[in-house]
């Protein structure tokens, strides 16, 4: 067989390959969707006819980045109006800067409301973060002021709680005899806006579903694939949003990946998190079906399931002395979202259907049970390689890591929380010790788990420069380092973002990592991550990516 | 007037404590029409000669109600209920086996639905290992501890009575708020469950004749280990005596409902004399320690209702007038 003819070579300012036998390059070259080499401009050349394109001459050349831990919604979200207390860009590569108090908060849904044009229309904002404003609370009354009558709600950030405006607390009929636990109240004793929980938050259950709504949507893919583009990432991971046995969900992956301008490869996990109905033999085997009709751009073959809450919402599963400062009332420890001693039965179908299982686990004591069904699981039908995944792993214990390295199981760190919440969990929520081994990567390497790093956007903003800038430099928002002596070094970050995060979702054989035979996924950079300060690898300009050979300069989109 | 609330049953408890087979048991004993919301993964295990039809995301129930799952959460679960055709006289929601059957209960709290009852299911047999776990002790105990009917299911698995005593009574202290019933496959009298019927009847008294013999005086036997008595009120009562008589129940009383005309005077003389159109209608009902009244809507249209209030205890453990010296404290 020939070589395709003709090709482009790239030359670059470097090439990073991650490959450890041929770590760097002069250029890379790419025939079709793959690439054909890398190497100085001459050794390249000499494979034949090509076409020498110097675009990327000034710039960084690394594997296309994988996020093996993100959500649909990060597009889908983007419908409402952003009221977080963190600058964040939107898929459009407009940059919303951080709304960091109450005021900044009340102008932007102002801003928001005068901007719409359909009276009846309500408005949605998302991302608001109390835990910012200590001593004073966004209410009802707030929202009256700047807004009116126009209906309104604010998720927070934590999912767990909205707030809504008067107009829309009597179009759905909260009023003083309210009953439910789930509606706060003032210190007049009256309904404040603030609903809490799923019990609570279903009162406004119309203007919450509009919301979800557009996660099932062509734009919020569209949305989810434009974010990853601008930030240099190649492949996202939804993992567990999708209700995959959903004619429109699934339908609309298919579309949108196949539109030869989409900007993304999308692995979509197996859930039955939203599915109650859903039993577990049946959805292994509808995820081995679909995965003999994946595409190049969107694939199937993992499973998400989960075990426990998040450490800020105190409901994580912690092993003693379980949490630090919990709010009056806590009753101790978290809660299980899996029943423990069920896990092993739950695991079973996936992993004798051949697929990889990616388990939600926060706490020490959620990875400990996983860990114990993977093992019993192992013990009942032994298999190599299956990858189960502990995702978060953010308070794995060094002996739990060393029984995941035994068992073949990899971590998905979830580094972001030490920026974006370390200060919190050091003073309130696991306090200073278990803060400064949390999100443990320098334990993860040492113990030899291949783990990778994540954003779990829309949680948190997706961008792995940022996330690896974490695991490097562990500083919170406050400045601080929490925990150096789990710092790891910026090349074992990069490995984490490409080649280990392809690893645990089992495509490391053909994206991942810049060599002769893999897919031509790559991020370009301004500068290179391997030169520059580690507190400045955050700051690094992407130029956008190159995907399949294409180019996908990052951009201000069409939608 | 609005119509009346929709009543919510909630049952919870660990894996294995039977709480399908209680929904199953109360979908084939209960002349009510119930829907069911299950929030467990897996299959909805409903007894296959209960359901007409399955479709992908509901089940259609041989009572004409449906029974869906909180895939979508509880507003769309009820919407579906509520388009369904037949509309439900009684939501029944079973809680996953890690729940906390207490913020399941919250949602009895929406508007148009009021709580009735969280039961929570406890096996005989496992109860004690699973509340000391290494995991679970703190997720069984939170469950136990949301009871206001805390069945032991599975009785019948231990080796003698002794066993039974020491383990109610143990669970008893850890359901503290919670009237402890004994069963076995979950076989719970329904009107310990939902609530006695003949004061259902009384309060429905213009839909259906009330049974013979309901408000005979005296303990009607209810099944093997409970008994029931009405007492028929022929004047309002002062509203101190209700209050007091909530205020008495003992961990014995399984259920009390009844339809009162609340006096506001204190004096029981009194109030035989005064018109019925002054005192306010309540429905007033207690399971475990939860006790309620609720402002009772009567209908001038239709015939008058029957005031009654109906009792369900464990057997011997009240005299015979116990519920009547309550009501006539001078007498």
């Amino acid at each position: 067989m020939g070589t395709p003819q003709p090709f482009v070579i790239y030359p670059a300012r470097r090439v990073i390959t991650i490959n450890p036998a041929f770590p760097f390059g002069e250029a890379v070259a790419v025939a079709g969707d793959r690439i054909l080499g890398v190497g100085s401009t001459d050794e390249l050349a000499s494979w034949g006819e090509h076409r020498i394109d110097d675009c990327f001459a000034d710039h960084v050349i690394m594997p296309g980045f994988i996020e093996a831990h993100c959500h649909v919604m990060s597009g889908g979200l983007w419908n409402s109006t952003y009221v977080g207390y963190f600058d964040r860009r939107d898929p459009q590569g407009l940059l919303w800067p951080g709304c960091t108090s109450i005021d900044d908060v009340l102008e932007r849904l102002a801003k928001a409301a005068a901007d719409m044009t359909d009276d009846s229309q309500t408005l949605l904002a998302w991302g608001l973060d109390p835990i910012y404003f200590p001593g004073e609370r966004l209410v009802a009354r707030h929202l009256d002021t700047v807004i009116g009558d126009r209906p309104t709600l604010v998720l927070h950030a934590s999912g767990h709680l909205a707030t809504i405006n008067s107009a829309l607390m009597d179009r759905c009929g909260i009023d003083e005899t309210a009953t439910s636990p789930g509606v706060a109240r003032g210190g007049d004793g009256l309904p404040n806006g603030e609903l809490h929980e799923p019990a609570g938050m279903m009162l406004a259950g119309e203007a919450f579903a509009d919301m979800m709504k557009a996660n099932r949507s062509e734009q919020a893919r569209w949305r989810y694939a434009n974010e990853a583009r601008n930030a240099g990432h190649t492949l996202l991971t939804d993992l567990g949003t999708t209700q995959l046995w959903d004619p429109e969900q699934l339908g609309n992956w298919k579309k949108v990946t196949s539109d030869p301008t989409y900007p993304a490869r999308v692995m979509v996990a197996m859930s039955n998190l939203f599915g109650a109905t859903a039993d577990p033999a049946e959805l292994a085997e509808l995820c081995v079906q679909l995965k003999s009709e994946q595409t190049d751009k969107l694939r199937f073959g993992i499973v998400k399931l989960i075990l426990d809450g998040s450490i800020q919402g105190f409901t994580a599963r912690i092993s003693w002395p379980h949490y630090y400062k919990p709010p009056p009332g806590h009753i101790g420890n978290g809660m299980w979202l899996t029943a423990p001693d069920q896990m092993a039965d739950l695991v079973e179908p996936y992993h004798r259907a051949g697929l990889t299982v990616h388990c939600h686990c926060n706490g020490d004591e959620a990875t400990e049970a996983f860990v114990e069904a993977v093992e019993q699981v192992l013990e009942r039908y032994p298999r190599w390689d299956h990858r189960h995944t502990v995702q978060h792993c953010q308070l794995t214990t060094p002996d739990q890591y060393r029984r995941m390295a035994a068992l073949g199981m990899c971590a998905n760190i979830f580094s972001n929380h030490i920026y974006y919440w370390g200060d919190q969990h050091r003073d309130v929520t696991v306090g200073p010790e278990r803060a400064a081994r949390m999100d443990a990567c320098g334990t993860a390497l040492a113990s030899g788990v291949s783990f990778s790093i994540h954003s779990d956007s829309p949680i948190t903003p997706l961008g792995h420069l940022h996330t690896a800038w974490c695991a490097v430099n562990r500083v919170t928002a406050s400045g601080q380092v929490l925990g150096p002596d789990e710092r790891i070094g910026v090349p074992d970050a990069l490995r984490a973002i490409t080649i280990e995060a392809a690893r645990q979702i089992k495509m490391d054989a053909e994206i991942g990592s810049i060599e002769a035979g893999k897919l031509a996924d790559f991020a370009v950079l301004e500068d290179d991550p391997l030169s520059v300060d580690p507190m400045a690898l955050r700051d690094i300009g992407v130029w956008g990516t190159v995907l399949g050979g294409v180019l996908q300069p990052a951009q201000i989109s069409k939608l | 007037m609005s119509p009346p609330r929709l009543p919510v049953t909630v049952v919870g408890g660990y894996l294995g404590a039977g709480k399908t087979t209680l929904v199953n048991h109360v979908l084939r004993s209960s002349e009510e029409r119930i829907a069911v919301i299950v929030n467990d993964f897996g299959e909805i295990s409903i007894d296959e000669d209960l359901i007409v039809a399955a479709d992908s995301d509901k089940l259609t129930l041989a009572n004409g109600c449906i029974c869906c799952t909180l895939a979508d959460g509880f507003a769309a679960a009820l919407m579906q209920i509520r388009s369904a055709g037949t509309l439900p006289q009684r939501l029944l929601i079973e809680a996953s086996g890690v729940a906390d059957p207490a913020q399941i209960a919250a949602y009895g709290h929406t508007p148009g639905l009021r709580l009735d009852a969280v039961v929570v299911m406890a096996d005989a047999e496992q109860v004690r290992r699973q509340a000391n776990d290494r995991w679970v002790a703190d997720t069984v105990r939170m469950q136990l501890a949301a009871a206001d009917l805390l069945v032991v299911n599975k009785i019948d698995l231990l080796e003698d009575a002794d066993k039974a005593d020491e383990l109610c009574d143990w669970l008893a202290g850890l359901a503290a708020d919670a009237t402890v019933v004994r069963a076995s496959r979950a076989a719970v009298p329904i009107d310990v469950l939902l609530g006695p019927r003949s004061a259902s009847d009384a309060a429905n008294a213009r839909e259906r004749p009330a049974r013979e013999g309901a408000a005979a005086p005296g303990w009607h036997a209810v099944e093997d280990l409970f008994e029931s008595q009405t007492v028929v009120l022929d004047a309002p009562v002062p509203m101190p005596v209700i209050e007091a008589l909530l205020a008495s129940l003992s961990d014995a009383v399984a259920r009390l409902k009844g339809l009162v005309q609340a006096a506001p005077a204190a004096g029981a003389s009194d109030t035989t004399a005064r018109e019925a159109a002054d005192a306010t209608a309540y429905l007033i009902e207690a399971v475990g320690k939860r006790t309620s009244m609720t402002p009772h809507a009567t209908d001038p249209t239709q015939p008058p209702s029957r005031w009654a209030i109906s009792l369900i205890a464990r057997k011997g453990a009240l005299p015979p007038d116990w519920l009547a010296a309550r009501l006539h404290p001078d007498c």
